[in-house]
């Protein structure tokens, strides 16, 4: 007989009134909320391209979301919801490790279910402040975009990854935790997280009864939901420094447009700039010579807007190039890396026609932003 | 629809022009300049010709313009430029200093050299035949 199907499972499942009720119905709803946020959060971060970013964001939020919910709960909710009932002290860990398996059955979380609990939840705190940072830096959006400069977009996305395979790594701690126990104690615990019932028996560990206040919990948490809503709005609304120039004169449209898209200023470095406008008899090999006036009219604001002074992720790549003073960005190795995952048909096929064509994928190419959520690939073509 | 569409959307693409000229007074014009009466046989063979004088990725007017004037070409870089030819494109040959910038900067890069009022007078005298 395994320990999934013990008698006091069946007895439980036949009388679900039965037993004693240790998870209550927002930990079981906030336990399986997360479960499914986080798995969509992991999967759409680590699995998926940029494009899935919005449904990355929608479910990091929502899970950070009822994590600050769960923890008000550790300080509003019955028994053993409460971190006063479960948070062990140095000692109670080391004498539960002592005991080995011999030792009596929580109710609640265990000493070491506790230290994963609050692991688990300070690492989901720490992914949604990283990702903010990251999108802040990097994608120059949310609540941290006027504060972190666009430099520091590799390094939060770095700390963030990270975050993340070590919340994996503990997700594969704590099925194990949850597979052992139920085994050791022949309760089936995933089902009592479903529940919220486990069976009685002698000598279990009960935390001390303790009243909920659900009114004081749901006011704590839109209290907390209404001030973050305030505080990541009026942040986001914060200008930027050195953005990318969002007015493009006419003259650049008119002169620099005719014969591909009108690229932004932030797409190369000054020198970069410098090169192609003294350059333009032999214009990727067509003449596309201007009058000396309007050239150096367009040359000098290009090199004002250049990657160089602009913060933002793609002009910090393009900045990086300055020594070598490219003027085809696709020859470039930085621009292979970013495109790897397109094959080389795409940029031949209409509508793209070229690698040039930067906008025919990327929305806002000619804003100079980039911006992942902005990126569609065309369709493959009918036959 | 399509068409009409593409079509409205390339004109309305085009820099504001001056509207300083006419087809007809540039053919004079260039007619003049060069002493001879403009031949539309001369400008067609001309537009439709390959060059090897000029830059290797453009050898003739027809690699990026259509071989087709009444139809939209394509720039190498895939964007599309709106028809020559006057009567489907009025813009066209209305602005004398956009008209010399190109063919300033095409000549060359298909030729290797600037045209002689004679060829421009030639190749307009074509188009504005179609």
């Amino acid at each position: 007989m395994s320990a999934f199907s013990a008698p006091p499972d069946e007895y439980l499942q036949a009388n679900p009134r039965e037993g004693h009720l240790v998870w209550d119905r927002f930990i079981r709803v906030f336990h399986w909320s997360l479960v499914a946020s986080v798995t969509i959060a992991l999967i759409s971060g680590l699995a998926l391209d940029a494009t899935w970013s919005r449904l990355h964001l929608v479910s990091g939020t929502f899970a950070v979301a009822l994590v600050s919910a769960r923890i008000v709960w550790g300080f509003t909710g019955p028994a053993y919801a409460r971190f006063s009932g479960f948070v062990p002290s140095r000692q109670q860990v080391v004498a539960y490790l002592k005991r080995g398996t011999g030792h009596m059955r929580h109710l609640g979380h265990n000493p070491l279910g506790a230290l994963m609990v609050l692991a688990l939840l300070a690492l989901i705190l720490g992914l949604g402040a990283t990702g903010l940072a990251a999108l802040g830096s990097g994608l120059k959006t949310g609540p941290l975009a006027a504060i972190l400069p666009a430099s520091q977009g590799g390094v939060w996305s770095e700390i963030h990854e990270t975050a993340a395979l070590a919340l994996l790594g503990l997700i594969v701690l704590h099925l194990g935790g949850v597979i052992f126990e139920s085994r050791r104690s022949g309760e089936n615990l995933p089902r009592a997280m479903i529940t919220g019932r486990k069976a009685r028996r002698m000598g279990d560990i009960a935390a001390p009864a303790r009243t909920a206040h659900p009114i004081v919990a749901v006011l704590s948490v839109s209290g907390l939901l209404l001030v973050s809503a305030l505080a990541v709005t009026d942040l986001s609304q914060r200008p930027l420094s050195n953005p990318p120039v969002a007015v493009i004169p006419p003259v650049y449209s008119a002169e620099c447009a005719a014969c591909h898209m009108a690229y932004h200023p932030a797409t190369r470095p000054a020198a970069s700039w410098q090169v192609m406008m003294t350059g333009l008899q032999d214009h990727f090999g067509e003449d596309a010579s201007l009058p000396q006036e309007t050239a150096a009219q367009i040359s000098t604001w290009l090199r004002r807007h250049a990657a160089d002074t602009t913060d933002s992720k793609p002009a910090t790549l393009w900045a990086g190039l300055r020594d070598t003073t490219p003027v085809a960005l696709p020859d470039t190795a930085q621009w292979k890396r970013l495109h790897d995952s397109v094959d080389a048909d795409t940029f031949r096929r209409a509508p793209v026609y070229s690698r040039s064509n930067c906008v025919a994928c990327h929305a806002d190419a000619e804003t100079g932003w980039f911006s992942p959520f902005r990126i569609t690939l065309p369709k493959e073509p009918t036959p | 629809m399509k068409h009409v569409l593409t079509l409205t959307a390339l004109l309305l693409a085009q820099p504001a022009l001056a509207q300083d000229t006419s087809p007809q007074d540039l053919i004079a014009l260039y007619g003049a300049q060069s002493g001879a009466p403009p031949a539309p046989d001369a400008g067609r063979a001309l537009f439709l010709s390959d060059q090897t004088g000029g830059k290797p990725d453009t050898p003739s007017c027809t690699t990026c313009h259509s071989a087709d004037p009444t139809r939209a070409g394509q720039a190498r870089t895939g964007k599309a430029i709106a028809p020559m030819a006057p009567r489907v494109a009025p813009e066209r040959f209305t602005d004398q200093k956009f008209v010399e910038k190109w063919f300033g900067r095409n000549c060359n890069s298909v030729l290797g050299r600037p045209c002689t009022a004679q060829e421009k007078a030639d190749i307009i005298s074509w188009l504005n035949s179609l």
